[in-house]
């Protein structure tokens, strides 16, 4: 299935970074995933989506730079559930949806990188703090991944250098 | 970006220079003809620079990435955008450009010794400089979304608090020249002996 909406707007969602929009016409994209997670977040109710582009799996204790807000798991989520309380949502309404982790350097140098595994479990325990579970999850492998989600419908979307646009 | 003038720049030009002779000669013996590599700049990075420098974040890239082990670990990645570097396949077999249209079995193999060449010349640079036994490793191909390797990369360097040093390569011979990006991330102690080396 490929992704709709021509009109649309797509923001880019570096590394580290977190988008939050009200916006229909908006699509947030994380380009590129290698090691990253990107973490979506919809409210239907509210009609809201998030997504966090995630780097390394854990803060250990270090506020983050303000240029990166997201560059942890554990820092990056804290901020998207902050960001979605703040709009009204209520973190039980919340579908949550991850892709990333892989180990694009190849299956030889799969145990060197184990950030993209490492990253993937981090996430899951601190969605788990906050009651969440993905309802899908597109995790591992070692093709780089972008995910993107569409404002309007909540769509979440996921394609490869190698494939195109299937839905998570 | 940090400035030009930082002398851990300035260090790993030098490393750089002497890497891309070695390389070159490598290049020049293997294919029987002249083969410089020009190394245009030097730079700490940022993500958004790496990506810029082979076609922007999403662009697909072809390459090899070689690990560092010894002494330190680090990482060596050499890519191309996939069109340049099937140029690179064709300079290296000695046939017209446009001769390989597909990145199939021989153009992977001709990148992974290319990748070979140049990385394990840049390392053993690095090496004789900072005095330390360092050994790459075999190559892997890379074939994939160019930001999703650099951030893999930067991932495994951040995580050890270190930065991530740049040198943009170019590969010349007497027709033409073909650029990639070479990536080298030695571990964050090797770069606190090179800047201690610098000051």
């Amino acid at each position: 299935m490929t992704s709709p909406a021509m009109e649309a707007r797509r923001v880019s969602v570096g590394i580290g970074q977190i988008a939050v929009s009200k916006d229909v016409n908006e699509i947030l994209v994380a380009y590129g995933l290698g090691s990253c997670i990107g973490v979506c977040f919809y409210d239907a109710q509210i009609r809201a989506a998030g997504l966090v582009h995630v780097l390394l799996p854990a803060s250990m204790g270090k506020v983050p730079d303000s240029r990166e807000p997201a560059r942890f798991a554990d820092t990056g989520i804290d901020a998207l559930v902050k960001r979605f309380v703040e709009l009204g949502a209520a973190p039980r309404r919340l579908t949550v949806k991850i892709a990333g982790g892989a180990a694009v350097l190849g299956a030889a140098n799969a145990e060197k990188f184990k950030i993209g595994e490492r990253n993937a479990e981090a996430i899951r325990e601190r969605l788990k703090r906050h009651g969440l579970t993905p309802a899908a999850a597109d995790i591992g492998g070692v093709r780089g991944r972008t995910l993107e989600v569409h404002v309007g419908s909540g769509k979440a979307f996921v394609r490869t250098a190698a494939s195109p646009a299937n839905e998570l | 970006m940090q400035a030009t003038a930082d002398p851990l720049v300035i260090t790993l030009t030098a490393v750089a220079r002497d890497g891309a002779i070695r390389a070159g000669r490598g290049l020049s013996g293997l294919m029987g003809q002249e083969i410089a590599i020009h190394v245009p700049s030097v730079r700490m990075g940022t993500k958004a620079d790496a990506c810029d420098a082979v076609g922007g974040e999403e662009s697909v890239v072809l390459g090899a990435y070689l690990g560092i082990s010894g002494d330190i670990t680090g990482h060596v990645m050499l890519i191309f955008p996939v069109a340049r570097a099937l140029e690179c396949v064709d300079l290296m077999c000695g046939q017209p450009t446009g001769t390989t249209t597909e990145p199939d079995e021989l153009a992977q193999s001709a990148i992974g010794e290319l990748g070979n060449i140049v990385g394990s010349a840049f390392v053993n640079a690095l090496a004789d400089r900072v005095n330390l036994i360092l050994h790459p490793s075999p190559p892997t191909i890379i074939n994939d979304m160019a930001i999703a390797l650099v951030q893999s990369v930067y991932a495994e360097v951040l995580s050890q608090g270190g930065d991530v040093a740049m040198i943009d390569t170019v590969f010349e011979d007497q027709t033409g020249r073909t650029a990639g990006l070479l990536i080298i991330a030695p571990d964050p102690v090797c770069l606190d002996r090179l800047r201690a080396m610098a000051a």
